[in-house]
């Protein structure tokens, strides 16, 4: 069917009539209009989620704002009682985490949503619903982390949360856990968000646009994605970890019972650093979008663009410990890390080279968003160079700590990001509302930012010679701190009105003003080929994408996207409509069809936002109770939205072109979530195994005597189970596909049977052994990789008892087996989990010789 | 026929689109070198850790290693780089950017990402052993 | 609140503005790092006008299609060749200091226990451990060897004025070593959030001449010289306070809190953050959590004037024998 098309040999199209063209918008626009009303909090397309998830970010931002201001006001002066010790605690925690975890990394979230699937000519992404449960889950995590200070609560151990100040309950009360549970949910939402544009990149690009001719926008949604499978999973056991420390008295961080602090710093950081690149890179996606609109040319290095951002993603992870260089790891390891923070330093700035190199060959025009870019160059530049500098390891030994870090890390973080990011709101204002700012207003907001930026940050590095260290609410006179303080604070307040200058200004109501002209700054990609006023299904017409700046290389396009003479000009069956296409060429493989509003992932994402609250009060049954709530949303979400069996295998789509209607296995875009959902799952599990060499590596005697390690026998006996039910869930597959659908039904139940049985086993062998994870670290260790398994294999079961109901509802059968081919990829991840645990538990002690 | 997401599943065989080997051009070669840099880094760092954690404060044996190690993965990433000069058609410098809209075009694209990948790597891999000769011990 | 502080700072401000300061070249490991330094700073304000220029050239200059070959290879020089070799010389020059400044042996030893949020300090006297709490004093050009713990989360030990920092991590011990070059006293910090009171966590670093040092330690290491039956001890004991602190030679052993066998001759108060003198002893006993919020100790606001008189008479006088 999609064998070899020649995308440049299409057949014509068929003549412009105006009648047909209005019927099929009417078409269209019954399919894709949003809600009216109160009911549109059921959207789920990208440009109402986007809009939404920009806003809520940008909510989040100046609350965070509004907590630096309050440090700044208690630090003007030496011996300031404004606030008392307790608050200003909470104060710089919540600030920190609140600008990591509900602002720069959202917002990345939220403009990909919002831009790439009109970058892509793409309708919407692939998983709508999964876009706006991710949504609900950031608002409802990000409200409850944030709302805890209303109530004296938040946490307030720092938003690195050391281990044992966060880990013993002495030290630390629901502050830590509200951190702990809160975040851990809003990282399911940002792993979710990932997965999804790695999956919109890789397989919604439109038909003819190939790798070489990817827009460098999709190239960093794609490596940034790519490095949120990777860096935040690891952040995820770690809380898991700490988490049953507080609430069960697990020992992992506990140096008494065997446990050691430091593990949570290095799953702290392997998250951490990663993440700071996780912020910058998308924002430099952003300039790297702009600039060539402005210098009127294509990018001057687009491929070595490409080859930085791949090349930093990598590197990225080679830098957690200089986090840690102050902690008294051996002088060859801590160099180790110095090494890769001095290498990423040139990937980055390739990057920046780039950037002058396309002014060089070009005549730039004068723009509020290049105003923007330039104050980012300027402030990055800065914050890169001291960046060189900490990643020395005796410089760190001083400025670790110390107000100088706190100075680098903002001028990186707000030159690498926020003023790129300001950029990005000022170009695409337009392309969001097809209304124009207040330029004059915008230059204004710009310059009070520039400077206030600078007053506030500049001095700071000085303060940090002069010994000042990070995160005290008071010094005194004699230290002599107090002017520099003082001037910082000045600064912060005058950046501030910059800020609110600009905020005023994207939001001041501009209902009556007049529509901007079309494709306002003259780009040349995609996103800016939408009518004006805008329509709710984004393209007229998928088109046929031959070149990287379609708008100027391909003349003629935009009247023909419009004319309807591209892929899916109509909405006959009155479906949500995309294109998939194949990763490196983009050839059309077939058509999916994604779900429209609904209220199903709304209380989906209540029903699980309510489980981390209730368990963070440690009501137990309650969060059950919203637990099945949160299931049974799930799976009504899924059974109604997902994998239908299409009316007709195939349909045309325009131009003599003919796709199918329904994939399955890795022509679908579902495998790939899950393949790429279990990477990340993996990586998570790689934590775990990670803890466990730790421990093994830092404690003498981790293992205890003999008569204390899980039996083989038994261990043997429950991988067999679990491997057995792995084979079954295969068998099922195969057994579908020869038409069994009885035995396809049995396997799959059957297969949920062994593998608790295996489980059971498992337990048994802990069990016996007299494992107590409260006693030492190898207990809980032990008891963890096995809780680890039951999670999943809980999971495990829901699926499978869901897909044989399928297979009875006759909605998953021979022909159409989509659900089934996802299932056994997961169980593929569940065998290869259960093989390491069985050499975590039984084959390293033996070699070790424990046993 | 080179492509193999233009082959239609076969009923029970594997599907369509599943990642292409290295011979068949695929994007896997972008990542292959930079992943070599890290099982190199990782490896260096969990040697040294561990030795310095178990065995004792002199490194002349993992000194050693780390350099061996560095030596083979960049022999590695240089036969990749073969590879993209030689499958892909990528070249080191380029003065004009590879828009052609075709297959050709798209692996040279890929091979000179990967060949400038290799260099970066083999920059790293060459950081990541400094270390090895500058500390003797622990 | 903090009045007292506030009375006493102008006294301290003369000489001591730039006691925490990296660059006060009072320690040979700091002398190391600010040679660095300076070296990164004139770099990196060199590069940054560099590329800035670069960036406003590229801007002013009429638009010339041409260049775009020498736009090229300005990616290539500028953005990858060069720094490469300006990163890999930093780095080796960064790891030879680095093995420079470490070292696992020194000519004096001295154990610090980070609490919450003060330092238990041990030196290795002739006749066994002396330990004191919130001062540490080196002699000048030895090399002294810290060997860092903590008791209860993770503390970070640093005097900005003589070198780098070093975290104190329960379950391991950290070493540091730190050779004093200027004679003073410096300011010491806790350098990693360890909740509470951390911005309250000081300590002075004060630097002799070793044949000073080497007396100050040996009348450390005496017992308090105590009078016989006196009363401002008999009020310590009865108030409970040994249960918590040790005072050498009498029956006061506690074991929680700072050893206050000769707490008056410390320069300050409450882990470095007050002036000794009897006036904050005074409030320190009875309005102990207006001075540092949230530690262990109770305060003791029924003391009454004349039973408070007589402890802070003792305790002031737990000095060093004449």
């Amino acid at each position: 069917m999609t064998q070899e098309i020649d995308l440049s040999k299409l057949a014509p199209p068929e003549p412009f009539d105006e009648a047909r063209d209005k019927a099929q918008r009417a078409r269209l626009m019954t399919v894709w209009q949003e809600p009216p009303g109160w009911k549109i909090i059921t959207a789920v397309n990208n440009s109402h989620i986007g809009k939404w998830y920009l806003l809520t970010s940008f909510a989040f931002f100046v609350f965070a704002g509004i907590l630096a201001l309050m440090i700044r006001a208690q630090l003007a002066v030496p011996n300031n009682d404004l606030f008392s010790q307790q608050l200003y605690n909470q104060l710089f925690t919540l600030h920190g985490t609140a600008m990591m975890f509900l602002f720069a990394v959202p917002i990345f979230e939220a403009v990909a949503i919002l831009i790439l699937p009109e970058i892509l000519g793409a309708r919407d992404l692939p998983f709508p619903r999964l876009s706006a449960f991710g949504y609900w889950c950031f608002l409802i995590g990000g409200v409850f982390v944030c709302g805890s200070i209303l109530f004296g609560v938040a946490p307030d151990g720092g938003w690195f949360m050391y281990t044992p100040l966060s880990s013993n309950t002495e030290y630390s009360g629901l502050g830590a856990d509200i951190w702990l549970l809160g975040l851990s949910f809003i990282e399911v939402s940002s792993i979710a968000a990932a997965v999804e544009l790695i999956v919109g990149v890789l397989k919604c690009r439109p038909p003819g646009m190939r790798l070489n001719l990817m827009p460098l926008y999709c190239w960093y949604v794609l490596v940034v994605a790519g490095m949120i499978l990777f860096a935040f999973p690891p952040l995820i056991a770690g809380d898991l970890l700490l988490e049953m420390e507080r609430a069960f008295g697990w020992a992992f961080f506990d140096v008494d019972r065997g446990g050691d602090p430091m593990l949570w710093q290095h799953l702290f950081w392997i998250f951490g650093h990663p993440e700071v690149y996780i912020v910058f890179l998308p924002s430099i996606a952003l300039i790297a979008t702009m600039l060539p609109t402005f210098a009127g040319r294509p990018m001057v290095g687009h491929s070595w663009i490409v080859l930085s951002a791949i090349g930093v993603a990598f590197l990225s992870f080679g830098l957690w410990v200089h986090h840690m260089f102050t902690t008294g790891l051996p002088e060859i390891s801590l160099s180790f890390f110095s090494a890769a923070s001095e290498a990423v330093a040139v990937p980055t700035g390739i990057q920046i080279f780039c950037f002058i190199a396309t002014m060089l060959v070009s005549k730039l025009r004068p723009s509020v968003p290049m105003l923007f870019a330039g104050g980012a160059l300027a402030i990055f530049v800065f914050g890169g160079l001291t960046g060189v500098m900490v990643a020395l390891v005796p410089f760190d030994w001083q400025a670790h700590d110390s107000y100088f870090v706190v100075a680098h890390l903002h001028y990186t973080l707000i030159g690498g990001m926020l003023f790129p990011l300001m950029a990005g709101i000022c170009y695409w204002y337009p392309f969001v509302t097809q209304r124009a700012m207040n330029d004059r207003a915008s230059r204004w907001a710009f310059w009070l930012m520039f400077g206030g930026f600078n007053l506030a940050f500049l001095p700071m590095h000085w303060t940090g010679i002069m010994g000042m260290p990070r995160r005290v609410w008071t010094y005194d006179l004699s230290d002599g701190w107090a002017v520099l303080n003082m001037v910082s604070t000045i600064g912060a307040f005058v950046f501030a009105a910059g800020f609110a200058a600009l905020a005023a200004n994207v939001l001041w109501p501009r209902g009556k003003a007049p529509l901007v002209a079309r494709n306002i700054w003259n780009a040349g990609t995609m996103e800016w080929s939408g009518e004006v006023p805008g329509k709710p299904w984004g393209a007229r017409s998928i088109p046929y994408i031959h070149t990287r700046y379609p708008l100027w290389e391909q003349p003629g396009l935009v009247e023909q996207i419009d004319r309807g003479e591209w892929f899916l000009p109509d909405a006959e069956e009155g479906k949500r409509e995309l294109i998939v296409t194949d990763i490196l060429d983009a050839r059309p493989l077939y058509v999916q069809r994604v779900g429209g509003p609904t209220f199903l992932t709304l209380g989906s994402a209540f029903c699980l936002g309510t489980v981390f609250i209730l368990a963070t009060f440690h009501l137990w049954s309650l969060a059950l109770a919203f637990g099945a709530g949160f299931i049974g949303f799930t799976l009504w979400w899924l059974w109604t939205g997902t994998s239908e069996i299409p009316e007709r295998p195939s349909k045309p789509v325009g131009r003599g072109l003919t796709l199918p209607t329904y994939a399955q296995g890795n022509r679908s875009p579902g495998w790939w979530a899950v393949f790429i959902t279990m990477t990340g799952d993996m990586t998570a599990f790689m934590g775990l195994v990670f803890s466990y060499f730790f421990y093994w590596t830092a404690l003498p005697d981790f293992f205890p005597v003999a008569a204390q390690i899980p039996a083989l026998h038994w261990l043997l006996l429950g991988l067999g189970g679990l491997i057995v039910g792995w084979l079954m869930s295969v068998g099922a597959r195969r057994q579908l596909g020869q038409g069994a659908r009885g035995t396809a039904m049995a396997l799959l139940l059957g297969a949920v049977l062994a593998g608790f049985a295996g489980l059971g086993a498992w337990a048994f062998a802990a069990h016996e052994a007299g494992l107590d994870p409260t006693v030492h670290s190898f207990d809980a260790m032990v008891w963890m990789l096995v809780l680890w398994m039951g999670l999943h294999l809980l999971l495990n079961a829901v699926m499978h008892v869901y897909v044989a109901a399928r297979i009875w509802a006759d909605i998953c059968n021979p022909d159409y087996r989509a659900d089934l081919m996802n299932l056994t990829l997961f169980t593929h991840f569940l065998a290869l989990t259960a093989i390491v645990i069985f050499i975590l538990l039984a084959v390293f002690p033996m070699l070790m010789g424990a046993v | 026929m080179r492509h193999e997401s233009d082959k239609q599943p076969g009923r029970f065989g594997p599907p369509g689109d599943a990642p292409r080997v290295i011979d068949q051009g695929s994007v896997w070669i972008m990542v292959a070198a930079p992943t070599l840099w890290a099982i190199h880094f990782v490896a260096s760092y969990v040697l040294a850790a561990t030795w310095c954690a178990k065995a004792g404060p002199a490194l002349s044996e993992p000194r050693w290693i780390i350099v061996a190690m560095g030596v083979v993965c960049i022999a590695l990433i240089a036969w990749l780089g073969m590879m993209a000069v030689r499958r892909y058609g990528g070249v080191f410098v380029i003065f004009e950017e590879i828009t052609e809209s075709s297959e050709r075009g798209r692996d040279k694209f890929i091979g000179h990402v990967s060949l400038l990948l290799c260099v970066l790597s083999v920059m790293a891999i060459v950081f990541t052993t400094l270390p090895g000769f500058m500390f003797s011990t622990c | 609140m903090r009045n007292a502080v506030f009375l006493i700072s102008p006294l301290l401000l003369g000489g001591c503005a730039g006691r925490h300061n990296w660059l006060a070249g009072a320690g040979a490991e700091a002398a190391r790092i600010e040679q660095l330094f300076w070296v990164l700073l004139i770099g990196a304000v060199v590069i940054w006008c560099t590329i800035i220029a670069a960036a406003v050239y590229a801007n002013r200059r009429q638009v010339d299609p041409k260049l775009e070959r020498q736009a090229r290879w300005f990616i290539i020089w500028g953005g990858a060749v060069i720094p490469t070799f300006l990163v890999s010389g930093l780095l080796i020059w960064g790891m030879v200091i680095l093995r420079d400044i470490t070292s696992d042996s020194g000519d004096i030893t001295v154990r610090v226990d980070g609490e919450r949020w003060w330092w238990r300090v041990i030196y290795d006297g002739p006749d066994g451990d002396v330990v004191t709490a919130n001062e540490i004093r080196l002699p000048v050009g030895q090399t002294a060897l810290f060997r860092l713990t903590a008791d209860d989360v993770i503390h970070s030990f640093w005097v900005p004025a003589l070198g780098g920092k070093m975290d104190m991590i329960p379950g391991r011990e950290t070493t540091l070593a730190l050779t004093p070059q200027k004679t003073g006293s410096w300011g010491g910090l806790c350098a990693e959030f360890c909740g509470g009171a951390h911005a309250l966590m000081r300590f002075d670093a004060v630097v002799m001449e070793p044949e000073d040092f080497d007396a100050w330690l040996a009348a450390e290491a005496a017992p308090a010289q105590v009078a016989e039956g006196d009363p401002g001890l008999a009020i310590f004991l009865e108030e409970g306070c040994g249960a918590c602190h040790s005072i050498r030679g009498t029956q006061a052993a506690g074991p929680v809190g700072p050893d206050l066998t000769h707490v008056a001759a410390r320069e300050r108060l409450g882990a470095g953050i007050y002036a000794m003198n009897a006036d904050n002893m005074a409030r320190w006993i009875t309005e102990t959590h207006e001075m540092k919020p949230g530690i262990d100790m109770p305060p003791y606001p029924d003391l009454d004037g004349a039973r408070l008189d007589r402890l802070v008479t003792f305790l002031m006088s737990l000095d060093h024998a004449e």
